[in-house]
């Protein structure tokens, strides 16, 4: 099992072979070019979108992916990592020695914000302002439980300050008819050092993603995914270097370092992805 | 096996108090200092006392003996148990099919899930299956008293107090989609019954609130963690959450203790549940548990169990023959008609030796259906 240490300094190890410019743009041409084909079957409409979770679904209980999706409602589940991430940022920027301390203060501290600015930007936060006490510590104890699996999980005195936590989506759009969005969730952006002489200026990031559950024997690709995205959201910003996955339940990790090759996998398993959703929706609209 | 119960004598000096490191050491109690064992003192019965504060963690933190270090070796066992006790059962149709996918459109097979309630049902003789039944537990006073200490418990780990019980428990279950039947269900109690299960709430909780000290928020204590392992190569998977894990996760030596609740009787399947959490912890960490406790809210016991590798083998082995029945129920359901070693009640009666087995026929089942009953 990889101690924290080690799995530390893997994490923000520097790299010297970053993906080649000009990769990183075939690879999105060609994948443009895939899905469009793919997804020209369906009546012009609402975006197919594939997220992470959806990379997994398809994989695992393809036959759900027809399913109507229920009412969203708030639940502590939803909030424990935008609040869990709040916590390990607290914590790892030395405001507070641990996350059970810092739940309750970053908790008022939210709310606050929303109560002083009513900004709509706000997600959970006015949720959580109108629960009752015994709700509000449900939200709280989700919080805790999350936050210390990752604050126990890496050597944040290790981790550049430079390094953001969650944030909003990588997010890239297929100009297909329907469109085909996809969308990448990292919990932590980890600067990286580029070494060598193919370093470029700025250096590269490596990202880190929790998940629930247990690794699949397709891990790799999964990690993969979320480099595939950050990477064709922009041109300006770097390819991730390397994609760490932690899943605490399972008390396990595994790393992918990211390359033409990786990046590859990922984008034939979006192809295989959209194709199931694609599936499904036909049979839906019989 | 040793259990540390934590019924004591007040005023009993024991090896703590000897060793002059624990605080509360006037409250320890009486120990076999080879064995480590308590031993019962029938005359100070009557003045018996829940543990509550220091000397309630202290318990939890020493255990009479050495922490386990991490251990590869004995892992590595562990899974070799479960891994070749496995290999040589043919994947369940409803598993999918041999081998990884072919494409990538071909779904990948659904472990079989085995939890601890599921263990239960699979070792359990017919007798006893027929008697407990199957499936999810009818809701009653204590079905309900259990879950709301869960959810109060956790709201007095998280934020250090409860307000009033019955409110902040409702509060707290109508935030969970798993609990809205049952949230429904006291909500539709008529008055007596739900001023029973307010009654026994309050009484319960207010324990929790004298005895139970606030944790330091440096060992990292956690709620409703889920543990999760995967075997056979993705085709078996264990699966708990424990009410409360504290101690930062292991490194070289065990560090974390890990405590359910329950709010009802004190149960046999309770320490092989404790067992199938250590089990699981060893595998999916450096190093085991080094303890493993049941807090009985009702009335304020703690059964304490170090993890030894003993302990821990023993749950690998009641875990595969669990599981291999969960894979192929079928297989071996002539010879699980009498009684079971592995089936918790039987065990009881196998010790007493009672006797011949009935082969038919139900067994009345030895928990309180009152209030007080509940996990």
């Amino acid at each position: 099992m990889t101690t924290v240490g080690d799995r530390t300094r893997q994490l923000v190890a520097p790299v010297t072979t970053p993906v080649p410019e000009a990769a990183r743009r075939h690879l999105g041409q060609q994948l443009a070019s895939r899905l469009g084909s793919l997804v020209d079957p369906l009546p012009a409409g609402g975006p197919v979108v594939v997220t992470l979770p959806v990379l997994r679904q398809a994989r695992q209980r393809p036959e759900s992916l027809a399913d109507t999706e229920e009412p969203f409602a708030w639940r502590p589940i939803f909030v424990r990592r935008s609040l869990g991430l709040a916590v390990v940022e607290a914590c790892a920027r030395g405001r507070f020695r641990t996350p059970l301390e810092a739940v309750g203060p970053v908790t008022d501290e939210a709310v606050g914000r929303w109560e002083e600015t009513g900004w709509r930007t706000f997600h959970w936060e006015p949720w959580v302002a109108g629960l009752a006490p015994g709700a509000r510590a449900m939200v709280l104890a989700e919080a805790v439980g999350w936050a210390s699996s990752l604050w126990s999980s890496l050597h944040w005195s290790s981790i550049p300050a430079r390094s953001r936590f969650g944030g909003t989506d990588d997010q890239w759009v297929c100009p297909a008819v329907p469109p085909v969005r996809l969308k990448g969730r990292s919990e932590l952006c980890v600067p990286v050092d580029v070494r060598g002489p193919s370093g470029r200026d700025g250096g590269t990031v490596a990202l880190v993603s929790v998940a629930g559950g247990c690794p699949t024997d397709t891990w790799s690709e999964e990690l993969a995914y979320l480099a595939l995205v950050a990477s064709l959201r922009s041109p300006s910003l770097p390819v991730p270097a390397r994609v760490l996955g932690l899943w605490p339940d399972a008390g396990t990790d595994r790393s992918v370092e990211i390359d033409t090759g990786t990046l590859a996998l990922a984008a034939d398993r979006v192809v295989a992805t959209t194709a199931a959703v694609v599936r499904s929706r036909l049979v839906v609209s019989l | 096996m040793v259990v540390l119960d934590i019924e004591r004598p007040l005023g009993v000096s024991g090896l703590l108090e000897v060793a002059g490191t624990a605080p509360g050491a006037g409250r320890s109690p009486r120990v076999r200092p080879e064995t480590g064992r308590a031993v019962p003192s029938r005359a100070h019965r009557s003045s018996w006392e829940p543990l509550s504060g220091d000397a309630l963690l202290e318990r939890l933190r020493i255990t009479g003996r050495p922490r386990p270090a991490a251990h590869p070796d004995l892992v590595q066992r562990l899974r070799s148990v479960l891994e070749s006790g496995l290999a040589d059962q043919a994947p369940r149709p409803a598993e999918g099919r041999d081998g990884p996918p072919v494409s990538d459109t071909d779904p990948l097979p659904s472990p079989v899930l085995v939890t601890k309630e599921r263990l239960h049902r699979a070792l359990a003789c017919d007798a006893h299956s027929v008697a407990t039944g199957s499936g999810p537990r009818p809701f009653s006073p204590s079905l309900a008293c259990g879950a709301l200490i869960d959810v109060l418990f956790r709201q007095l780990v998280t934020v250090g107090g409860i307000g009033d019980p019955m409110t902040d428990g409702l509060a707290a279950l109508a935030v969970d989609d798993h609990q809205a039947d049952l949230r429904s269900w006291i909500d539709g109690l008529a008055g007596p019954e739900r001023d029973e299960v307010r009654a026994e709430v309050e009484r319960q909780a207010e324990g929790l609130r004298r005895r139970w000290p606030a944790l330091d928020p440096g060992w990292l204590p956690r709620t409703q963690q889920a543990m999760r392992v995967r075997l056979a190569d993705g085709c078996v998977e264990l699966s708990a959450r424990v009410d409360l894990a504290i101690g930062r996760p292991a490194r070289d030596e065990a560090s974390v203790a890990i405590v359910e609740v329950a709010s009802g009787s004190r149960r046999v399947e309770h320490r092989a549940d404790l067992h199938f959490y250590a089990l699981i912890e060893a595998l999916r960490s450096p190093a085991p548990p080094f303890v493993v406790a049941t807090y009985y809210s009702r009335t304020g016991e703690l059964d304490v169990d170090p993890v030894t590798d003993e302990l821990l083998v023993g749950a690998a082995r009641r875990t595969l023959v669990g599981t291999r029945r969960l894979r192929h129920p079928d297989v071996g359901a002539e010879s699980g008609r009498g009684p079971s070693p592995w089936c918790s009640r039987c065990s009881i009666l196998l010790e007493g030796d009672l006797g011949p087995w009935p082969v038919t026929g139900t067994v009345p089942d030895p928990v309180s259906p009152t209030i007080g009953g509940g996990r």
